[in-house]
């Protein structure tokens, strides 16, 4: 491993920035990133930093399960965002529609078929400390040496 | 919208300071707003479609899907309706839980909404105090039904589980504890120089332009409009229910407003805790078939339930009228014009409280 990769994972492991999209969701998922923000979750202090901006991040949170105003929205916002990056499903919504995913819906789950996602938190809502670990247990597999392991 | 000047300003969808997806298009001289509109349609599910046809037992888990700040409510009015239909009436002790939970969940609602409007504003450190202060409130809400979001605890004839007497001293311990802190906080924004600056004066909503938009909840309150559904409920009447108003109608009136309602709520807790008399929680019935129209007071205004029953059980028909669609009327029609910069546009359109899962369903 070259010396300017070491330093790579040393700062990336400290630098993870979030940007959370609600796809449709009942706002209870969405509440629930906001409440690892508080001080009793405290996500700054593992260096994850929620700025809600695409450009900028590493980590997109979606919550929602997919709604028809999204089709043409999600795709560009995914490409919005600079490598290495990675999307976590939150919730029961983007995996499965949960209880949306009934006849006459108007969704249209799962939210895997229009981008990559690498990791599903399930729960409806999944607790604070479950999006916290799920993010910190995340990291290291895709952004650790990533220049080197991407050809 | 009609364009009568060439800057247009879009606000979203996504905005680091919205919890939710929504559009404002502004129309701006300089930083001057002229006129505001909001787009909306981002997370519509269609609920209601989904609904018809279903047996109470499944609509009760989607009405608490409707919207996961208020959640509570939404459980709460549609059994309370269905209980109307079907004549049953809840049992004494299940009445004041039903109220206890109800009064936690508008709690931890109302300092959501006051920590997003001080993170809009970028007081940062008062909307992580109002944000940790929350997590007792929630905790509390886990201890009492088992969840922190989706609890699904009010079911037709009763509640699902009982509080105990460790539960009960745990709650009232809670209530001390945010009564203090937030005595504290309010203080603090009460005191503020800089909240004054970004809040007094600002985003103007006059009592005859909230009547005449029918807003409800604590934006109309905060103008001077009494106008509380609590007010004919019949727990609430039992435990001498007074609404709180305000005259001021600027962003920092509906901001104190919640911080007046939240004070309120404990105080409610406690007398619903002191009333509560031994006695069993679950009544029995079976839902007949009729249909009703029936409202409560949610955290952000009053919410309508109206629905169709069949005789085995199931909702025929369904149509939810939920506050946030007055207000953020209200809101884009009345407060956001003559904003005097565009950095007032999220922080008033924050301070009327929007839920647009709510609004879409």
């Amino acid at each position: 491993m070259s010396l300017l990769q070491h330093l790579k994972n040393t700062i990336r492991s400290r630098s993870i920035h979030v940007a959370y999209v609600n796809v449709g969701s009942c706002n209870g998922c969405d509440i629930e990133i906001l409440a690892c923000l508080s001080p009793r979750y405290d996500i700054e202090q593992y260096g994850i930093y929620v700025h809600n901006n695409p450009r900028e991040a590493d980590v997109l949170l979606i919550t929602g399960a997919f709604s028809p105003q999204w089709e043409d929205k999600l795709k560009p916002l995914w490409d919005k965002i600079p490598h290495p990056k990675v999307a976590v499903a939150i919730g029961n919504c983007p995996i499965s529609g949960c209880v949306f995913n009934r006849p006459e819906t108007l969704v249209d789950p799962p939210v895997s078929k229009h981008i990559p996602i690498a990791a599903e938190i399930p729960g409806c809502p999944p607790r604070p400390t479950e999006i916290i670990s799920t993010i910190l247990s995340l990291a290291p597999i895709i952004f650790k040496d990533y220049e080197e392991t991407k050809k | 919208m009609k364009k009568t000047v060439d800057v247009s300003l879009p606000v979203g969808p996504m905005h680091p300071c919205f919890k939710e997806p929504c559009r404002i298009k502004c129309e701006t001289r300089g930083e001057y707003v002229l006129s505001a509109e909001v787009e909306l349609g981002y997370v519509k599910k269609g609920i209601e479609r989904i609904m018809r046809g279903r047996p109470w037992q499944e609509v009760m888990f989607l009405a608490e899907r409707v919207c996961g700040i208020c959640s509570v409510i939404h459980n709460f009015v549609f059994i309370e309706a269905v209980e109307k239909i079907s004549d049953i009436v809840p049992t004494e002790r299940a009445a004041l839980l039903r109220v206890i939970v109800n009064e936690l969940d508008r709690m931890q609602s109302h300092l959501l909404a006051n920590y997003s409007y001080c993170y809009t504003i970028e007081h940062e450190t008062l909307a992580m105090y109002l944000l940790n202060l929350r997590e007792t409130v929630m905790d509390q809400l886990e201890l009492i039904t088992g969840a922190r979001v989706t609890c699904a605890y009010i079911v037709p004839g009763g509640v699902r589980c009982d509080i105990s007497a460790e539960v009960a001293e745990s709650l009232k311990t809670a209530l001390d504890h945010i009564d203090a802190e937030l005595t504290r906080f309010v203080r603090i924004f009460e005191t503020g120089p800089l909240i004054a600056l970004r809040s007094r004066g600002i985003g103007i909503l006059t009592k005859d332009a909230a009547i005449e938009a029918h807003a409800v909840g604590p934006t109309a309150r905060a103008s001077g409009i009494l106008e509380d559904l609590r007010m004919h409920h019949p727990t609430y009447r039992l435990l001498n229910f007074k609404p709180v108003i305000r005259q001021e109608s600027d962003n920092y009136a509906r901001i104190m407003m919640r911080f007046e309602e939240v004070f309120q709520s404990t105080g409610l807790i406690r007398s619903a805790l002191a009333a509560m008399k031994e006695g069993p929680i679950r009544g029995g019935g079976t839902i007949k078939s009729g249909s009703i129209r029936y409202r409560g007071e949610a955290p952000r205004g009053e919410l309508l339930y109206e629905l169709t029953t069949d005789n085995h059980g199931r909702i025929v028909d369904i149509a939810i009228q939920t506050p946030s669609i007055p207000n953020m009327q209200v809101c884009s029609h009345a407060m956001l014009i003559d904003a005097q910069s565009a950095a007032d546009i999220t922080s008033i359109f924050i301070s009327s409280d929007p839920c647009i899962a709510c609004t879409e369903r």
